[in-house]
């Protein structure tokens, strides 16, 4: 059992837990992520770890209500325990010193992201992070971001404040300027839609631009077969060789994408399941 | 009973034996389609006290030497004989700690049954539904017999893996006298027999109970614990542990390679079969985790796991199910029983196709399938005939789901983060006749060695390996192993 040691309300609808599970804190790195299951008839979840910490053996992650299972943990409290929380799963993110690099960030990536920054920084990158979300309301985890990013831009859905529109403006802003003011690379923790958006947009320039994919998942050790996706022509399984990939040799987004939404019927409140022109809809 | 099997022409000259098995009752094709329930019954008391009647108690014991775990066959079936039930319990504990589960879903027509002198002239002994009475009886009985436990050594030993080949090291071990820590990936202890053999042929409930009774042996069970991830091998190596048994057997499902693969509800067995039986998705929204399904379900391969997910589609209301197989039914690798269940619960088999392409509805869903036609060859100097496709044969096959049941290779997360660990091109790890592998104080066994096999032959080399390791431990042999020469830190790929 895994108790619960901490939960806060981020904004409405989005939850930080702090889950105590020393053997996962031990080896957990930027980008890794947990697979947990509530209770004896619950599901076997991903999300992704926000920041840990070894000696507490303690993990956090943030994650956004859409379904049942992010429902019910909302519910939780410090005390209440988690059945199983299975981690650090994946490849850790990929990080070196690079230059400069382009960070595109929405949802729980907003605080996912937070620690594959912090490597980044100590690599000694300069960081320009774009942050996507809805409103200034259902903004939240401002406060790292400014900390570690030489610019932050926020894109947000509404506009005010001097606030860009959207995240692809941004991008193709800082696009213009290259390679004058160079991108030497571009990672990218936000929808399955706007991570194929800026692969496509990145391509002709030729900036290595890495994406953090999240198929449909059942165990999370390479055992199922269900997180598998085509990246340069072999198949993947995000799990075990991923989560994070090139975007560029991300073949397939569409059959990616309609996997993704298997179980969309189920979970027809996810605003992230009807995209406009998404296949699927 | 009802005779099946002939006998004209034997001279017939103990008019005692009798050749006809007592048939085991099961749920009525009808009725089982719609649920999870076990399918086999089970003897009645009276049934398996007629069955046992039927062993002549051969001086030779042929079918003992059937058994890869060596059981007392024999032996128990007396106690049957003499109604004795506990004493047969016993001689069951000696030899397995999982009898339950072998008398389910052993293939004893290869095995005990095979061997047994009665096999010459009629039905041989149902060995394996007197091995499940009894294991049903001790079950229901409540408190399991206790083996004697030898003292503690003071050695501690990890068994990685709690399928029936790590439970079986594990249980070995502690009888033994070692302190064993068995750590398991996933939330829940069996391996396969938990996330692969469906309800309706072993019972979750059983498998636990066996997993419980390994855990009352003072086994230390650490679920939801990746070695290769939480702990390298060297680590668990070079930290607390003596020894150490692998048995991660071979969970990787194997693909095509065929366009269209990887369209929405094309599944592998594997995560059909883990939402199913592991996560309960037949009783969703009970149970959170769901299965989408269409109507038209196809089916891929010819194994048992192809006949499970065929009959696991049944059960969850597909109203056609098609095993796509490439050789004709003679080839089958599913056991002959399981082929039979499969038919009489309305499968329908299409022998001699292979699938070449899936086809989309223009929303990434399967919607079809193309097949091409298959003939089998002459007899290669292996006596196997091989299927070579008919040119100009395809045909198109409607679908809306698909279940690729083609097989699994060795888990490749321990290996590829031991670096010194011995393996073959097909990702086996290698073994010498006592389980010992290429890396000091390291045995395996199981799937993880076979490359796919039986619950049987897995627990017949844990047993080979945990003897071995008893020696190894016993005898303080410690060998000085030269510290690794990599930080294992960071080799989680
Ligand atoms: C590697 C990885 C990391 C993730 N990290 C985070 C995180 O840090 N924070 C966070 O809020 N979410 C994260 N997600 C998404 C998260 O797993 C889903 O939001 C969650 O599964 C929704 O479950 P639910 O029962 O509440 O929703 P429901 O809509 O009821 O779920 C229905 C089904 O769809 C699947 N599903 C739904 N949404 C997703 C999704 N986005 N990705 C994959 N499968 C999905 C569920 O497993 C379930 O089977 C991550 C996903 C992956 C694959
Ligand atoms: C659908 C299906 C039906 C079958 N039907 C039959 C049948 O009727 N009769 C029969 O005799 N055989 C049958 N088999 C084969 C049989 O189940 C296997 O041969 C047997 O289970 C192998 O046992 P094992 O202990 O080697 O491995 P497994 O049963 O595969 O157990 C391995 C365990 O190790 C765990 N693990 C893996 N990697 C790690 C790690 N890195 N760290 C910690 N734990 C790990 C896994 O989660 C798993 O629980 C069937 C197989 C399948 C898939
Ligand atoms: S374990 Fe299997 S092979 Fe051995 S006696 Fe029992 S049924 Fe037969
Ligand atoms: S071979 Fe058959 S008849 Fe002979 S002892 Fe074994 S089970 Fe009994
Ligand atoms: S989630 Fe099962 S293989 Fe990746």
């Amino acid at each position: 059992m895994y108790p619960i040691v901490d939960h806060e309300v981020l904004a409405p609808r989005v939850h930080r837990l702090r889950v105590k599970a020393p053997v996962v804190a031990e080896k957990a790195k930027p980008g890794q992520f947990v697979i947990l299951i509530i209770d004896q008839k619950g599901e076997r979840v991903p999300f992704t770890i926000s920041d840990w910490d070894t000696d507490a053996g303690t993990v956090d992650f943030v994650f956004i209500e859409v379904g049942k299972t992010t429902r019910q943990l909302a519910t939780l409290q410090p005390g209440d325990t988690l059945l199983s929380f299975i981690g650090p799963l994946g490849r850790p993110a990929e990080v070196d010193h690079y230059g400069h690099v382009v960070s595109v960030l929405s949802g729980y990536g907003i605080a996912a992201m937070v620690p594959i920054l912090k490597a980044l920084k100590e690599k000694g990158n300069t960081l320009t992070t774009i942050v996507q979300a809805p409103d200034a309301e259902r903004l939240f985890g401002q406060k790292p971001l400014e900390e570690l990013s030489d610019t932050v831009i926020w894109a947000l859905g509404t506009k005010g404040d001097g606030m860009m529109e959207s995240t692809t403006v941004a991008m193709r802003k800082l696009l213009n300027q290259h390679p004058k003011r160079r991108i030497d690379r571009v990672i990218a923790m936000c929808s399955l839609c706007l991570m194929r958006v800026l692969s496509e947009m990145t391509r002709p320039y030729a900036i290595k631009t890495m994406v953090h994919l999240t198929p449909v998942m059942v165990d999370g050790t390479g055992m199922c077969g269900a997180c598998r996706l085509s990246v340069g022509r072999t198949n993947r399984f995000a799990c075990v060789h991923g989560p994070e990939f090139d975007g560029h040799e991300v073949d397939g987004w569409e059959v990616l994408m309609a996997r993704r939404c298997t179980y969309a019927d189920e979970s027809i409140l996810q605003q992230g399941f009807q995209c406009r022109g998404c296949s699927q809809w | 009973m009802t005779d099946e099997k002939e006998t004209k022409g034997a001279p017939e000259k103990k008019p005692k034996l009798n050749l006809n098995r007592v048939e085991m009752p099961k749920q009525s094709e009808h009725e089982r389609r719609h649920n999870f329930d076990e399918v086999a019954l089970g003897y009645t008391w009276e049934m398996a006290k007629e069955e046992a009647s039927r062993c002549i108690q051969c001086k030779k014991r042929p079918c003992q030497q059937g058994c890869p775990v060596n059981i007392d066959i024999p032996d128990f079936i007396a106690a049957l004989q003499r109604e004795n039930m506990e004493e047969a319990a016993k001689v069951l504990k000696r030899k397995t700690s999982l009898p339950g589960v072998c008398g389910r879903v052993c293939p004893q027509e290869l095995q005990c049954e095979n061997a047994c002198t009665l096999n010459k002239k009629g039905a041989p002994v149902a060995i394996g539904r007197l091995e499940r009475f009894i294991a049903d009886w001790e079950r229901t009985q409540g408190s399991a017999t206790m083996p004697e436990m030898a003292p503690s050594t003071g050695k501690k030993v990890a068994v990685v893996g709690s399928g029936p080949s790590g439970l079986t090291v594990a249980s070995d071990l502690a009888i033994f006298g070692h302190q064993v820590v068995l750590f398991e990936a996933l939330h829940v202890a069996g391996g396969v027999l938990m996330y692969g053999i469906p309800e309706f042929r072993l019972p979750k409930e059983i498998v636990q109970r066996e997993v419980q009774y390994v855990q009352s042996l003072g086994v230390d069970l650490r679920l939801n614990t990746v070695i290769g991830i939480n702990y390298s091998l060297d680590e668990l190596l070079r930290t607390d542990y003596d020894a150490v048994y692998l048995a991660p057997g071979a969970g990787l499902p194997k693909f095509l390679g065929v366009p269209g693969e990887n369209l929405n509800m094309v599944y592998s067995a594997n995560e059909f079969l883990t939402r199913t039986n592991l996560m309960k998705a037949y009783l969703y929204p009970e149970y959170a985790t769901p299965i989408k399904m269409g109507k038209k379900v196809a089916v891929i391969g010819g194994g048992n796991v192809a006949m499970d997910a065929a009959r696991c589609a049944v059960r969850l209301g597909a109203q056609e199910v098609y095993v796509i197989y490439r050789r004709t039914r003679a080839e089958m690798p599913a056991r002959l029983e399981e082929v039979e269940n499969a038919e009489e619960e309305g499968i329908q088999f299409h022998f001699l196709c292979n699938p070449t392409a899936f086809l989309s509805d223009g929303r990434n869903n399967v919607a079809a399938m193309e097949l091409i036609r298959m003939k089998l060859t002459e007899p290669d100097e292996s006596g196997r005939r091989r299927p070579v496709p008919i040119p100009g044969s395809e045909y198109i096959l409607d679908v809306d789901t698909v279940v690729v049941s083609l097989g699994t290779s060795p888990n490749p997360l321990i290996p590829s983060t031991t670096p010194d660990l011995n393996v073959t091109r097909w990702g086996t790890v290698v073994i010498d006749e006592r389980g010992r592998t290429s890396k000091a104080r390291v045995w395996a066994g199981g799937d993880i060695v076979s490359g796919g096999a039986t619950v049987i032959s897995a627990m017949g080399e844990g047993r080979i390996a945990a003897a071995s390791m008893h020696e190894y431990l016993s005898n303080g042999q410690k060998k000085i192993i030269p510290p690794s020469p990599q930080k294992d830190d960071d080799k989680t790929e």
